[in-house]
């Protein structure tokens, strides 16, 4: 399956970046080759609707699921819509390789509701 | 000295257009609490004394309290309502031209639908604009309210946001929009300005032939009276400034380097006056209520000078 970690860096062993909206890049990996893709997260800095924007972009890429540490709920609600699964819980300790390797063990529920409050763009000025 | 910003000639000639030939006085100050409203209301209140018709607008859309002032309940509300996008899905073709133009990435599509509305709107319409099927309806979300109350010569117009709502500059707009359809009669516009210096300010300000900053000699007012002043420079509305407690044993040095840097000049000192505290309290303007205490006089002096300059 094709699988979206939001990720600091731009390969397998960048760390996790905690919030979805807000990560820098995403790394859309096949989790049978482990071959993956990187999408660079233009809506980084987005004033608002980071979250949507970003829903968006790993939706074009076909991701069918995502990994992240918090997801807010406009994202959350997008994701929802688009039926792509969402796990949330990942920390920025780890690396995309170790979180799909957990994401394979089954260590990630799935997530009904979005954990996160709203989204960080609630703190920006238009 | 604050940041510098330059308007094209363009959006400042937008900024002064004004629909209607009355003359347009803003009172403003950055800072709250400053007595920009008890300003306001006495200098159109010394207008209507004058003979004059007065249209005095709060646009202070946030708290409005200028009928606290004259003691007089809202009437005549009109609803300010922004555009909330409606997506026909027979009519929309997936083109996504309404998702990539939103600058709040409100809209988001789904793999095989229509886009929607997950965030938050704020009633720009671009999506509208860009659609090429003509598929977005406008649907309506409420924002506010205007007020319109007339008392004798002096009407008061009044902006009031829904708490909680962003959309305050909105509803300054829709208020505007009304005191320049129905206060066409009147002999002068006082516009009493929300503190600070962003969007609602701005649009409060638009179309003023000049602007009162109030404030008072201490470190805060000073320091807010300095942004509104590069503010008012940015807009190119013409500024002087009213300075009111003006015996509070304060900062007068910095002060006076201020006004020298802003090029303008104190048009009035208002001293601290039990009376004006008194008539404050009453719900009664001062210059009503106590024409001899000494902020009367001077604010009548100067709403003299406003007429002199300004009122054919």
């Amino acid at each position: 399956m094709k699988l979206c970690v939001s990720s600091t860096g731009k390969d397998l062993d960048s760390k996790v970046a905690e919030h979805f909206g807000r990560a820098p890049y995403f790394l859309i990996i096949d989790t049978d080759t482990m071959n993956f893709s990187v999408i660079e997260n233009t809506a980084q800095v987005a004033g608002r609707g980071a979250g949507i924007s970003a829903a968006q972009m790993i939706l074009d890429k076909s991701a069918a699921a995502v990994i992240t540490g918090r997801i807010g709920p406009h994202a959350f609600s997008a994701l929802e819509v688009a039926h792509v699964e969402i796990y949330e819980g990942a920390s920025g300790n780890h690396t995309g390789r170790e979180v799909v390797e957990k994401f394979k063990r089954g260590e990630y529920r799935e997530s009904v509701y979005p954990m996160g409050g709203p989204g960080r763009g609630r703190s920006f000025q238009d | 000295m604050l940041m510098e910003k330059r308007l094209e000639a363009c959006i400042l000639k937008a900024i002064h257009k004004r629909p209607v030939e009355v003359p347009v006085i803003a009172v403003t100050g950055g800072k709250g609490g400053v007595g920009k409203s008890t300003v306001a209301v006495n200098i159109s209140e010394a207008l209507v004394q004058m003979g004059y018709r007065v249209a005095l607008v709060d646009a202070d859309v946030d708290a409005p309290d200028d009928h606290i002032l004259l003691n007089i309940t809202l009437k005549c509300p009109l609803d300010v309502a922004v555009t909330l996008p409606v997506i026909n899905d027979e009519k929309c073709t997936k083109c996504r031209k309404c998702v990539d133009i939103c600058r709040r990435h409100a809209l988001f599509q789904p793999r095989d639908g229509s886009p929607i509305l997950i965030g938050e709107c704020n009633g720009c319409e671009a999506c509208i604009l860009v659609c090429p099927a003509d598929a977005i309806e406008r649907s309506k979300r409420m924002v506010g309210k205007t007020y319109k109350n007339g008392t004798n010569n002096l009407t008061l117009f009044t902006g009031e946001l829904i708490p909680g709502v962003e959309e305050s500059s909105f509803v300054v707009n829709a208020l505007k929009a009304r005191v320049f359809d129905e206060a066409k009669d009147s002999d002068i516009i006082i516009i009493d300005t929300s503190p600070g210096t962003h969007c609602n300010v701005i649009n409060a300000l638009k179309g003023s032939c000049e602007a009162f900053a109030v404030t008072e000699p201490t470190p805060l007012g000073i320091h807010d009276l300095k942004r509104i002043l590069n503010l008012l420079q940015v807009l190119h509305i013409k500024a002087d400034v009213i300075l009111n407690r003006s015996d509070l044993p304060g900062v007068r040095g910095q002060l006076e380097s201020v006004i020298k840097a802003y090029n303008t000049k104190v048009s009035v000192e208002i001293p601290m006056d039990d009376l004006l505290v008194k008539s404050y309290v009453e719900g009664v303007p001062v210059v009503r209520m106590y024409p001899e205490a000494e902020s009367s006089k001077r604010i009548s002096r100067l709403s003299k000078e406003i007429a002199a300059k300004y009122i054919k």
